[in-house]
């Protein structure tokens, strides 16, 4: 019988770890549902600790007595939500088609700046996650009040593009380097320029590892908060800042929040269970035998 | 088809230069093998009649038109990888028509020409298939289906038969050479098994260190090697060698430096007390005579037996067809054929007789 003790703690530990990751992902869904109270005196089971109410999605103007109505917060939270798939996909998308190039280009091409070769070109770039993005924050906001791009969506994606640009270019680096040169070199006497190489037979094989880059750096500017916050206001807010303003002058409204909070995380909840497999493929398989 | 003539050709990577200067013709539908060790610079000389290294000097021509700046997909070459370089993402017939697909050919023209370069290799059954999905030989074939449906004016191989298991190698030999009769396109193969050279092509090029030691057919490599690097590099096994001094007079021999005396036909002229080096093939030593080797191996593989032995301190292979009775410890006399003698010079290395 040992063998089904073994199975029977394996599952038993595995149980117990998934009750408290999701626990946090439960709480904030039900506090949704709660009123003052519940939230005050951690209620925690619905229907048998409280009973649901509709505050919190009333709040954002999607509970069913409201979802028909002319509503302000629901605009509100549509503009933001809508601001967040912006951002994060199109700064993706951006550092994806850039990262690729420069990826490619300090794959197969070797390069000489001063001193610098293709090695150090790279750590320079992985070099920038080091610095802390406090660092940034005064810079930019000159520089973003000099070209007028305070509180637009396209300084938005710019930074986030720039911010997400190192790891994109580090991942796509290394699914280059596992595709051998011969590939490009057979694709060249077979008739391709150096770009007809690239686009017909190298992206096409790197596909994995950009749609795990791309998920990646999604998943990264969806959770950005420092720069929205000091780069954004009215216009260009995303979620996060939203979720982080309720907390008003009359106390922290729980139920909006957490309805807020549950709107922002749902996106990465769908692509941790859809995507996840893409997210391992891309990064841990390299293109060929 | 076309000739390939290379004039002069040099190569560096930064300041080091590994092609010093390597001239070859080669005519319309010549198969033409690159021979020499790895790392003396015959992928790099392929790569560049390719257009895939860009030359530091020299002109490369294919038919008459010099092709120096020209990028590989405008020189009209087809060209076969060590690893197949095949498209991982497309299926076998996807692969064979990539080419004709970029030259826009049409989707009828392609199947054609597609379903008759599988036929001819054997691959009907797995044009549907991916290259994982294929054993080595299988790849190895798509690899060649690839640039046999482009008809181009040349084949380059680059060892092209060096992945596959030795059994595999000797039937993919047979089938190349048989298809470059069938097409008789011009074709340049770079390998560094000197066997595959000497079977395959009608004419050999021997590299070393990025220089040409000697260009012939195989048998003008085998029956008169330029110099001592192609004596020791083609044959197998390969030439037996001993250095020491010649000796002229009215019956001129060899003395090795261990004193042991090998018999000459004749010495070149002006010779006598020449430094210089006897070489003789095991194959052409044959059972009886004055010349005794001290026995210490013998590999009999029934169609001929193999003896390893020493004469004075140096060490002798000899081949015979007959059965040997001898054993280690013994004494086996043994003479040289002697119109098959080979001289060269110590210092230079050259041939000189
Ligand atoms: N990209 C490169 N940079 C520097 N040296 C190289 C490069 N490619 C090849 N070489 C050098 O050129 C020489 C010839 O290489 P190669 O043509 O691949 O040899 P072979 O195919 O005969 O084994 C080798 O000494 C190798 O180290
Ligand atoms: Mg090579």
């Amino acid at each position: 019988m040992p063998h089904a003790l073994k199975r029977s703690l394996i599952y038993g530990a595995l149980i117990i770890w998934t009750v408290i990751a999701l626990f946090p992902i439960f709480w904030t869904f039900s506090t949704t549902f709660k009123v003052a109270k519940d939230v005050q005196l951690g209620h925690i089971i619905p229907w048998v600790d409280f009973k649901p109410a509709w505050l919190g999605l009333r709040a954002i103007g999607l509970s069913p007595d409201t979802i028909f109505t002319e509503s302000t917060p629901r605009a509100e939270f549509v503009k933001r939500f809508w601001n967040s798939i912006q951002a994060s996909f199109g700064a993706s998308f951006l550092a994806l088609i850039v990262g690729s190039m420069a990826a490619y280009g300090l794959s197969r091409f070797q390069y000489r700046w001063k001193i610098w070769k293709n090695n150090d070109i790279s750590f320079f770039f992985l070099s920038q996650l080091i610095l802390p993005p406090v660092v940034l924050a005064m810079p930019f906001l000159v520089l973003y009040k000099e070209l007028a791009l305070l509180d637009s969506m396209l300084g938005l994606i710019l930074i986030y593009a720039l911010s997400v640009l190192p790891i994109v270019i580090w991942i796509m680096k290394d699914q280059f380097d596992t595709i051998p040169q011969e590939l490009e070199q057979a694709a060249m006497v077979d008739g391709c320029s150096v770009w007809g190489a690239f686009l017909l037979i190298i992206l096409p094989i790197a596909l994995p590892g950009m749609v795990a880059a791309f998920i990646l750096s999604v998943i990264l500017c969806w959770n950005e908060y420092f720069f929205a916050a000091l780069l954004t206001s009215t216009n260009a807010k995303t979620l996060p800042v939203m979720v982080a303003s309720q907390t008003g002058s009359q106390g922290i409204s729980w139920w909006s929040m957490a309805a807020l909070s549950s709107a922002a995380i749902l996106p990465l909840i769908i692509i941790g269970v859809f995507l996840e497999r893409y997210i391992v493929k891309g990064l841990t398989t390299g293109s060929v035998k | 088809m076309a000739s390939v003539d290379i004039v002069n050709a040099r190569k560096s990577y930064g300041d080091q230069e590994v092609i010093h200067g390597v001239s070859i013709g080669i005519s319309d539908g010549e198969f033409v093998a690159l021979v020499g060790p790895s790392g003396c610079g015959k992928s790099t000389l392929l790569r560049m009649i390719a257009g895939l290294e860009e030359i530091t000097g020299g002109d490369i021509r294919i038919g008459d038109m010099i092709v120096n700046g020209l990028p590989p997909k405008d020189r009209d070459i087809a060209m076969v990888f060590q690893n197949y370089a095949l498209y991982p993402h497309k299926t076998v017939a996807q692969n064979m028509g990539f080419a004709l697909k970029l030259r826009k050919v049409s989707k009828s023209e392609i199947d054609a020409r597609v379903q008759k370069a599988a036929e001819i290799l054997g691959l009907i059954p797995y044009l549907n298939r991916y290259p994982r999905q294929l054993s080595g030989g299988q790849r190895q074939r798509v690899a060649m289906g690839r640039a046999i449906v482009r008809d181009p004016k040349v084949f380059l191989f680059d060892e092209p038969l060096s992945n596959l298991d030795a059994k595999l190698r000797v039937q993919m030999r047979a089938e190349i050479k048989e298809l470059h009769q069938r097409l008789k396109t011009t074709t340049v193969y770079v390998t560094h098994d000197q066997v595959e050279a000497m079977t395959m092509a009608d004419k050999i090029v021997v590299l070393h260190d990025g220089i040409v030691e000697q260009i012939g057919s195989p048998l003008e490599l085998y029956d008169r090697p330029a110099n001592l690097f192609v004596a020791g590099f083609i044959g197998s096994p390969s030439m037996n060698m001993f250095n020491g001094k010649i000796r002229a007079g009215a019956k001129p021999f060899f003395e090795t430096a261990s004193g042991a005396r090998l018999p000459l036909a004749k010495a070149p002229e002006s010779s006598d007390g020449r430094d210089a080096v006897y070489g003789i093939r095991p194959e052409h030593l044959s059972l009886g005579g004055d010349l005794n080797i001290k026995v210490t191996v013998i590999e009999p593989t029934g169609a001929e037996t193999q003896v390893l032995g020493k004469v004075g301190e140096d060490k002798i292979n000899g081949v015979f067809r007959e059965r040997v009775t001898t054993k280690p410890g013994d004494l086996l006399a043994v003479s040289p054929d002697l119109s098959l003698v080979h001289l060269f010079d110590l210092k230079t290395g050259n041939r000189i007789g």
